[in-house]
């Protein structure tokens, strides 16, 4: 079986993206703290920890494309999560914005609360505006829901009734 | 791999979550306000986590005087590193297109 890189780090990120969304959205505020029951202790350490593989994943993958440039290698790779235009440049610009306010919350949280309120007011919008993408995304790309086709054993015969 | 029936369900679980993320975006914000039981149970919440979490331990951290002096370095060098990666960028781009030619 032949797996894609950018197949498999496509997806890799799906999960730790949506694990991240769960338990960040249970922090947002009392009004969501429903979502994981106010069990907000579990849902800092999962984002936490999920925060440190989103942020390899990511480096992993503009690793990766900078050695594709560097060897000039102008192929499109289609599940890649970062790219030149489209999708993959809006999740580029996000991914980015989302690490550098999560940085910025991580590391001022104690010692600069405007730079902290700062980076918590766009980390929290802009993940409205990404789950909503996400689920343009998951519209556009909606066929790779269908289920796979079962070999038809009637079309088989008629076929084989021909010859 | 698309065509495996096992990977199409967990393509199908992994679409329908974001469908639940953003269905849980949607009841929290168009809901009603908190109630003052769930804003309590919210902040002992938060104490907990300070206490029990990640949290407490980074705002600890904030005391370390050794970790603060290497995220001091860090900021200081990260503007030259930043403006050498574009620098290395823009080398890049130029010579692939005078390559291309």
């Amino acid at each position: 079986m032949n797996i894609r890189f950018d197949f498999v780090i496509h997806w890799l990120w799906t999960i730790v993206f949506a694990l991240l969304t769960l338990s960040g959205l249970a922090m947002v505020g009392a009004k969501y703290g429903w979502i994981l029951n106010y069990d907000i202790a579990s849902a800092d350490y999962v984002h936490r920890v999920l925060a440190a593989v989103y942020v390899l994943l990511t480096f992993i993958s503009i690793a990766y494309e900078v050695v594709r440039a560097v060897k000039h290698e102008e192929k499109k790779l289609a599940w890649f999560i970062i790219g030149k235009s489209g999708y993959q440049l809006f999740t580029f610009i996000t991914t980015l914005m989302f690490i550098i306010t999560g940085a910025i919350i991580w590391v001022c949280m104690d010692s600069n609360m405007s730079a902290t309120a700062f980076a918590l007011y766009i980390h929290e919008k802009l993940t409205y505006i990404v789950v909503a993408s996400v689920i343009w995304h998951i519209y556009a790309k909606c066929h790779a829901l269908l289920w796979p086709k079962k070999p038809n054993t009637t079309d088989k015969k008629n076929v084989a009734g021909t010859k | 791999m698309m065509q495996k029936r096992w990977f199409k369900v967990f393509v199908w679980f992994a679409s329908t979550s974001f469908f639940f993320l953003a269905s849980g975006i949607l009841i929290s914000e168009l809901g009603p306000e908190p109630s003052e039981q769930q804003t309590m149970q919210f902040m002992m919440g938060m104490m907990d986590a300070m206490h029990n979490s990640m949290m407490g331990l980074s705002m600890s951290l904030e005391h370390d005087t050794g970790l603060k002096q290497l995220v001091g370095t860090a900021s200081y060098i990260l503007v030259p590193l930043v403006i050498l990666a574009v620098l290395f960028g823009l080398l890049v781009r130029f010579r692939g297109k005078r390559n291309a030619r």
